[in-house]
């Protein structure tokens, strides 16, 4: 049976901050950009949460289906680590705003960015197992950074954004090598969210813990599945990405370990197999939960393929949990993921000043957890609600009365 | 013996990392990143120096050293235990 990513679709957001500029304003070391290897990263509004970014991200996805296609859909998993209660999931919210059959099963997963791997495995598994004969499952990355995160090198990275992915028996985007996945997880203190306002850690430490995984999830999918080349099973990888620079530093250290060629090699390597998947996530930053899967869109609109093209794929969450596992391409992928314009999408955002962003940013953080009654008011960022919204049935937050939060559409 | 030599290898990988580095800057109580190199940089020198020396050790374990001089003697007992 073949399983896999029928349609999956991103949401970057209305706006973005150009790197450089925040890096100048901040007083940043210039000489810590380039080693980030990101041009901008993607900014929300005060009308937008992680219910209205995936909602935003599922519905050009389910508004191409049939209704029998979008009934069959009984399975609604969200991974994120920027939930809104502790108990409420924010599926319960998105499978509203889409309409989809009551006859779903609803519920949230949390693994800091590997939530979004975590939920994907669940649903294909779920499909592969039949007990739902022709269902589909909508699995939903959701994410958004903590506003007071100013002043630091996590700062340009951290970004907001959803990730949609129809999962099912067509595959027509990804369909998975079920069962080749490789697992490596342990206890770790790197990066987490401890208090509502809080996004901290050992970001330094995070990068070992994440080169640790991906050379150990890597060992265990090899033991799995026979004859595997780490330089020659793939044709292409598509890394979890919280800055391209640790991407390309956890390439060349698998390459030096695993395949013993020269630098030159490596770096040929990794501009044919490995740039690709970046092009997105240079110009949004992390997105947490979605993040590998907004690199794998890249590689699917960027990167040059032909049929049968085998991907490998490493998902790492901090805490931790990681996996290496592998799909395939063909060249159908790009013509179903290209109706989604993502890099059109993208090229339409508000460029913010540093003036505007900070703004925004205190504005931002008057929206974090636990509000009980809050009115949206637009009159802080007119300019761009009227640019990026208005009239284009996005969905947005209205206010939130009683705990309760009130959408509509833009 | 196999201490300083470990600790040769080291220096011969910081100085190939961080070109500009006066070599009489690398002493055993300095740490990797007061001496400039940031996260990427210090990955590719203890990787680097790992593979010359013929050690694997986790990279989370290479954390726990604050400074060259503990880096370098983390490195010598994984040596000294493989033999």
């Amino acid at each position: 049976m073949n399983v896999g990513i029928e349609a999956i679709n991103f949401y970057g957001g209305p706006a973005y901050i150009s790197v450089r500029d925040l890096f100048q304003a901040r007083g940043l070391d210039l000489g810590r950009f380039n080693n980030l290897m990101m041009d901008k990263k993607s900014v929300g509004m005060p009308c937008e949460d992680p219910v209205t970014n995936a909602v935003n991200a599922a519905r050009p996805i389910i508004d191409r289906l049939t209704d029998s296609e979008k009934n069959s859909i009984d399975l609604v998993i969200t991974a994120s680590e920027s939930g809104l209660d502790f108990g409420k999931s924010l599926s319960t919210y998105i499978h509203d705003y889409l309409g989809l059959s009551r006859n779903s099963r609803l519920f949230e997963v949390k693994q800091a960015c590997y939530g979004g791997t975590a939920a994907l495995h669940m649903a294909s598994s779920y499909i592969a197992s039949q007990v739902s004969p022709g269902a589909k499952a909508l699995v939903v990355a959701t994410d958004v950074a903590r506003a007071a995160a100013k002043n630091t090198y996590a700062e340009p990275s951290q970004a907001v954004g959803a990730i949609a992915m129809l999962v099912s028996d067509r595959p027509e985007v990804m369909e998975l090598d079920l069962g080749a996945s490789g697992y490596y997880s342990f206890e770790v203190m790197d990066t987490f969210r401890p208090m509502p306002e809080i996004e901290t850690g050992d970001p330094d430490l995070s990068l070992l813990s994440y080169l640790d995984c991906l050379d150990n999830s890597f060992k265990a999918y090899e033991e799995k599945v026979e004859g595997v080349n780490f330089m020659h099973t793939f044709d292409f990888l598509a890394f979890h990405t919280p800055f391209p620079g640790m991407v390309k530093g956890g390439h060349r250290k698998m390459m030096r370990e695993l395949a013993r060629i020269s630098p030159d090699q490596i770096e040929e390597d990794f501009n044919r197999r490995v740039a690709p998947s970046l092009g997105y996530c240079t110009q949004v930053g992390n997105v947490y939960s979605a993040t590998l899967y907004l690199a794998l869109c890249g590689l699917i609109d960027q990167a040059d393929f032909e049929d049968f093209s085998r991907v490998g794929l490493f998902s790492y969450g901090s805490g931790c949990s990681s996996e290496f596992y592998s799909g395939i391409l063909t060249k159908h992928s790009k013509a179903v993921l290209s109706e989604m314009m993502i890099g059109k999408k993208l090229a339409q955002r508000y460029r913010l000043d540093i003036e505007e962003y900070d703004r925004i940013l205190d504005l931002n953080m008057e929206w974090m957890f636990g509000i009980k009654d809050k009115e949206v008011e637009l009159s802080g960022f007119t300019e761009i609600y009227e640019q990026f919204f208005k009239g284009r049935g996005l969905l947005v937050l209205n206010r939130v009365k009683n705990y309760h939060r009130e959408y509509s559409w833009s | 013996m196999l201490k300083d030599y470990i600790f040769k290898i080291l220096k011969e990988n910081i100085i190939e990392i961080l070109p500009e580095m006066p070599e009489e800057k690398i002493r055993l109580e300095e740490s990797l990143r007061e001496l400039g190199a940031n996260s990427v940089d210090r990955m590719d020198i203890v990787v680097k120096t790992m593979e010359a020396i013929g050690i694997k050790i986790s990279m989370v374990e290479t954390a726990q050293a604050a400074n060259i001089g503990e880096l370098v003697d983390l490195f010598y007992e994984k040596k000294r235990l493989a033999g």
